[in-house]
């Protein structure tokens, strides 16, 4: 049997990490947790033969706090964001956001940057290669049309991270190593909407962590709407900041190739904030609750969260 | 390939491992602790949790290169020096173990999660273990048993031994006898017996719905190093099927393929890797048939397209019309001042055990043997040589410890059939095991239905007529759809007295994976349209539904109107028991918006009467052999497919012979050593089996008083049995166990003895009677608690109350896993469970997307045991591994009613359908 040689590496820097991600540039993929590409390994979605490890990568699982910011090193892993006391005081709703992902056992192995960057999921699409085959393959696996919406030529699957929404609408950046140099970037500026490459990062970039501005306060509300009270992804993810200035942010997740953001001001009409929300997203039949239904619980989820907002507000 | 380093247990290992290799490989295979399961490939069942430097890990999904150096603790590696750690004394103690596949991973999952949460609520235990997937136990005996760890940890209980378990007697509650095999991982299931030099076998599947199969060209898989074998359809033209009726399904495709997934061809290769390589590199020419997929197609005529199986006897892919009809129904629809008509429609649903299908096949001097997860041996030792084309004396079927059944494992498989054959091809062991996906794709699961009900009553509650009109959806084949048909309808004439009464129901081919027996089956979903009706009419005649049911219960002793004989009848006493203790009258109707409480009964059959294929040989035999070391050797050929019936059958043997468990010791399910037994559906095992072991005791028994009384001149009737004891009244004989041995065995050593159970003849003489039929009948009650989120429109689970009448428990602790269990998979069929398909593809092939209730969305269950003592039942035992999820169901459904007024009639109850219903609701309302 003639198959391809396989590579597993496991650098101890950041810039060992993207020295083999050079090397090795059309056929590697980096792992964090690797609870996300293992599976889509399995599934034939991911072919990578070289596995760059980043496990143990130490610079990457810190937690600092300076002036302005905290920052989360990206490699923390979903279930310990809660042992870090800061976050926990600061962002609660981060804390939710990640233990609603998957199981106890996976948050154990998933990791915060693993999770932002998520591989988009479309039922069409996190299948085995005989179901896709079978099914005729869709665009995001070569194919030439989008099944779930029976034939348009973009593709619609689900951008499905739960704590990016509420990063986002926490006005979060990440702080990003690349073959040139550090750079700082609004996380919502990652996702480009392309379900067929959701995301605009160069292949061979590195988070090194993700920060969240400290200095105004701000609160936060996170919802997730699923079918099972644990494993399942996203159906639809929301997430309402109001920060201490008065702006106020609307993330969704969940419904869309990216998360959908709509800024506003505490002065603004709510109603007219969330219509605007439900209009951006481009939501299609690709979960297991219908289209329709997650389009009418975007405003369920906001107007509860911006109720639950006030509630905080006055207390 | 790489050289680990890894420390498993304490002991250190040095592996070649290849780069990508998962760790749960690497333990299985390369080390061997097998102890380690795979239930999912994809990290969604929690089975192959492994501690690595002490934290927990999804070995499955986990490359092992990741942990070279590392520290692992299997589920081998928990108990030290021969004592189970107190954890898993705790899981062996509460019963928290049934088929035990999920147990490892379970252990792991709560001894991580103890060592850091000393003092966890049950919320958190829940939380904690929502990402561990058991099918067996709706997790109640799991999280008590974690609960109590917790506490002792914590040092608020003192150390309480397990309870003395050396008393044979019937009705003590016990762990089964290999719970503690099963805590350590050491019990063998299926895919974990390995065979020297054994083959791997993979699949190609079809990628058509209904298609012709015009070439299959495997030159360029032949030619790859490490294939052995390729096998198609033609080499195996022999149909098979569970029933004699429906022998209509070959090992692989032939000429044509039936459904998406169905097998065409067999790679055998060194290794599973290399066998799934050479998979791909099979080219099958495939010629598109128009593909049926819903029941409306199949029930039409189909003008000039193929038929699904040209053995149909009409111009449409109607497998099976089953009809009978009592009483008037004309007459009874004008007898009833209320009647009701409403169509209701239930998707499919699978079993969902957590151990996937494994067999191993070889041949030697003495024919075929095969390791088979199953739960029919006896039909597999047919299918096996019917196919093989070799005498029933030539093929061997065990049954090693099984992973949950739940009637998926109750047909002889294509893959079964293609190992065995493969295995003689080649001459060497061949393996296989299945994947999710490929579980899936093999189905056998819950019909798809759709029906009319015809429902009637006078104003003051008595029923009047019933009607039913269904149709079920039975994809490919037949498998068990005949008698689903029938059990269909004729499993509506109880638990309420109907004195008019019929039903029409036809079972379609559709191009889909074939639908089959699961718990319940064939009842459950008209059963759900019966009792939401019932509620209807209550709520028209304003009569508390409970009362309405008490006014329409069969008394014990009586007949139905297709003539079944109800003998022990304790649904009286299971409703009152429920809706006692759910405070019912305070509450049903008396809640706020949105906050419900619903109820129902349900019925079903302690075993089919009638075998499934005619003959004259008793429906289960046990054999005892007693030598001189005083241990009873029981041996059957019941499969214990993790309800405990192996447990069962000591626990009985033990009871007559007034013996301690220590003195037993069960061989069962190996169809060379244990006589026939038919299997572990239709509920059969516990009456039935439970029969002729008590019979076989019984027999052993008076072989014992005979020798007694002979050499000590007393009459054997005055002989006693009792706490490893034979004595008479005035004690002049007083004999402890073994001096009654030695006695028993001077001059003609080991004693066997054999007993039996045939069913009387039982029910009425025309066609049709036979269907239902069964010595006992079972009956259970449930009260639900639901609150309705009438914004988002979903729907909580905030109690459940259950009471089944199951005769007399022989292991209540068994029963009540049982009924927990039932009433679990219940609440997964009415909430979320579904399979879906697109175009003939299943699409929610996995355990992340095919939606068990977790852990979390488990509300407390609270068991009730009703005990009506059976007269014809071992002890008076009767079922309790199907009856009780009928309830469940509608009782659900009726909760919700309760809650908001809408009346649910498709399953599941999804969110989004409940909103509808609300705002069409509010509609109507505004209208008036």
């Amino acid at each position: 049997m003639i198959v391809a040689e396989k590579l597993y590496l496991k650098p101890k820097t950041i810039e060992e990490a993207i020295r083999f991600a050079k090397q090795y540039e059309n056929k590697f993929r980096y792992l964090a947790g690797g609870t996300d590409v293992i599976v889509n390994k399995f599934q034939g979605n991911d072919e990578a033969d070289c596995l760059i490890d980043l496990a143990n990568i130490d610079e990457l699982k810190q937690v600092v706090k300076n002036k302005n910011h905290l920052k989360i090193g990206s490699l923390i892993r979903l279930d310990d964001l809660k042992i870090h006391s800061e976050i926990k005081k600061l962002f609660p709703a981060l804390l939710e956001a990640a233990h609603s992902v998957a199981s106890p056992m996976l948050r154990k192995t998933a990791t915060i940057g693993g999770n932002i960057l998520c591989e988009n999921r479309c039922i069409f699409y996190n299948q085995s290669e005989w179901w896709r085959e079978a099914v005729g393959y869709c665009l995001k696996c070569d194919g030439e049309i989008c099944i779930a919406t029976g034939g348009k030529k973009n593709c619609f699957s689900k951008f499905v991270s739960d704590t990016a929404p509420v990063l986002i609408a926490l006005n979060a950046s990440l702080n990003i190593i690349d073959t040139n140099g550090e750079s700082i970037i609004l996380l919502e500026e990652i996702y480009s909407g392309d379900g067929m490459k959701p995301r605009k990062l160069s292949r061979t970039a590195i988070i090194k962590s993700i920060q969240v501005p400290t200095k105004e306060k701000q609160i936060c509300i996170f919802k997730k709407l699923r079918p099972r009270e644990a494993v399942d992804f996203s159906s639809l993810t929301t997430a309402v900041s109001k920060s201490e200035n008065g702006t106020i942010r609307i993330v969704l997740g969940g419904v869309d190739p990216k998360p959908i953001l709509v800024e506003g001001n505490v002065r603004d009409d709510k109603k007219e904030l969330i219509k605007q929300a439900v209009k951006k997203a481009r939501i299609i039949d690709n979960d297991f609750y219908p289209r329709l239904y997650r389009k009418e619980m975007i405003t369920v989820f906001l107007e509860r969260s911006f109720a639950e907002l006030e509630k905080i507000l006055k207390a | 390939m790489q050289v680990l380093k890894l420390t498993i247990n304490g002991k250190k290992h040095e592996l070649l491992v290849d780069e990508h290799e998962m760790l749960s490989k690497v333990i299985r295979e390369k080390v061997g602790l097998t102890g380690t399961k795979i239930g999912c490939e994809q990290g969604s069942c929690g089975a192959c949790t492994v501690l690595v430097n002490k934290e927990p890990v999804l070995s499955c999904i986990t490359p092992a290169m990741r942990f070279d150096g590392a520290e692992i603790t299997t589920i081998e590696g928990v108990s030290k020096n021969g004592e189970l750690h107190r954890l898993q004394e705790k899981f062996v103690e509460k019963g928290a173990i049934q088929c035990g596949f999920c147990t490892p991973g379970m252990v792991m999952t709560a001894l991580d999660f103890v060592n850091k949460n000393p003092n966890p609520s049950v919320h958190e235990i829940q939380d904690a273990l929502s990402g561990n997937v058991c099918r067996c136990t709706g997790y109640k005996k799991i999280i008590e048993a974690v609960a109590e760890y917790a506490q002792e940890v914590k040092g608020e209980k003192l150390k309480v031994k397990s309870p003395e378990t050396t008393k044979g007697t019937v009705g003590v509650p016990r762990p089964y006898i290999e719970a503690t095999k099963k805590v350590q991982g050491i019990a063998d299931y299926a895919d974990d017996h390995k065979f020297k030099d054994a083959l791997h076998v993979k699949f190609v599947k079809s990628i058509y719905p209904h298609a012709n199969i015009l070439r299959i060209d495997a030159s360029e898989a032949l030619a790859m190093q490490g294939v052995r074998y390729v096998a198609t359809g033609k080499e195996l033209p022999i149909t098979f099927g569970v029933l004699p009726l429906s022998q209509d399904e070959t090992a692989m495709a032939i000429d044509k393929t039936r459904y998406a997934g169905e097998i065409v061809a067999a790679v055998a290769a060194d290794t599973e890797e290399i066998a799934a390589h050479a998979c791909k590199h099979i080219k099958v020419k495939y010629e598109p048939l128009k593909e049926f997929l819903t029941i409306d197609d199949s029930l039409n005529d189909i003008g000039t397209a193929e038929k699904i199986h040209d053995t149909t006897k009409f111009n449409n892919n109607i497998h099976k019309k089953a009809e009978l009809r009592f009483g008037d129904q004309q007459q009874g629809l004008k007898e009833a001042e209320v009647a009701l008509k409403m169509d209701f429609e239930m998707i499919g649903i699978n079993h969902g055990f957590t151990e996937p299908h494994a067999s191993t096949a070889f041949w030697d001097e003495n024919g075929l043997t095969m390791i088979s997860a199953t739960q029919v041996t006896h039909y597999l030792h047919r299918a096996l040589a019917k196919t093989m084309e070799v005498p029933l004396g030539r093929v061997r079927v065990i049954k090693p410890y099984l992973g949950g059944g739940f009637g998926g494992k109750g047909d002889p498989f294509a893959h079964e059939i293609i190992v065995a054959h493969i295995a003689r091809k080649t001459g060497k062991p061949v393996r296989v095991k299945l994947s999710r996906e490929e579980v899936f794709l093999n189905n056998h699961g819950r019909h798809p239905t759709k029906m009319t009900i015809q429902l009637g009553a006078s104003k003051d509650g008595f029923l009047k007529v019933l009607d039913a009109d269904v149709a079920i959806d039975g994809g490919a084949y037949g498998s068990f759809g005949v008698v689903t048909s029938y059990y269909n309808g004729v499993l509506l004439q109880a638990p309420y007295k109907l004195n008019n009464f019929g039903f029409r129901t036809f079972r379609v081919y559709t191009n889909k994976p074939q639908c089959g027996a699961m718990r319940g089956h064939g009842a459950v979903n008209t059963r759900f349209a019966v009792e939401s009706m019932i509620d209807e009419i209550a709520h028209k005649i304003k009569m508390d539904p409970v009362e309405m049911r008490m006014k329409n219960f069969l008394e014990p002793n009586s007949l139905t109107v297709g003539q079944y004989r109800i003998t022990s009848n304790g649904i009286k006493q299971a409703i009152k028991t429920v809706t006692e203790q759910a405070d019912w009258k305070n509450k049903h109707g008396k809640m706020p918006h949105g906050h419900g409480f619903g109820v129902a009964c349900g019925f079903f059959i302690s075993g089919s009467a009638l075998p499934i294929i005619w003959n004259e040989l008793p429906q289960s035999v046990v054999h005892l052999k007693l030598d001189f070391d005083g241990r009873v050797l029981i041996t059957s050929g019941a499969n214990d497919i993790g309800q405990g019936s192996d447990t069962m059958l000591a626990i009985i043997v033990a009871e007559v012979l007034g013996i301690s468990m220590d003195k037993t010791f069960v061989i069962a399910a190996d169809t060379l050593i244990t006589p026939v037994d038919l299997g572990s559906y239709s509920s059969r095992v516990t009456f039935m089996a439970g029969n002729a072991a008590k019979d076989a005791a019984e027999n052993l028994r008076k072989e014992i008083s005979n020798a007694i009384a002979k050499k000590k001149n007393i009459a054997a009737e005055e002989l006693h049995f009792s706490e490893n004891r034979i004595f008479s009244n005035d004690k002049s004989v007083d004999l402890s166990w073994d001096e009654a041995i030695e006695i028993l065995t001077a001059n003609r050593g080991a004693v066997n003895v054999s007993g039996k159970y045939i069913s009387p003849k039982l029910g009425g003489d025309f066609k049709g009677a036979g269907a239902g039929l069964s010595p006992s009948y079972s009956f259970s009650s449930c009260v639900a608690e639901v609150k309705v989120d009438t914004e988002t429109g979903h729907v909580k689970i905030v109690n459940i109350w259950g009471a089944h009448d199951c005769g007399k428990a022989i292991n209540p602790l068994a029963v009540e896993g049982q009924l927990e269990g039932s009433w679990h998979m219940g609440m997964g069929q009415v909430m979320t469970e579904s399979m879906d398909y697109y175009n003939g593809l299943l699409i929610n092939n996995n355990f992340l997307d095919y939606k068990i209730p977790t852990s979390l969305d488990t509300p407390p269950i609270h068991t009730n045991i009703i005990e009506s003592i059976d007269p014809e039942g071992p002890f008076g035992a009767k079922e309790t591994g199907e009856g009780a999820i009928h309830a469940v169901l509608p009782a659900i459904a009726n909760a919700v009613y309760d809650a908001v007024g809408i009346r649910i009639t498709k399953l599941p109850i999804k969110a989004d359908e409940v909103l509808r219903l609300l705002k069409e609701k509010s509609k109507k309302e505004i209208a008036i």
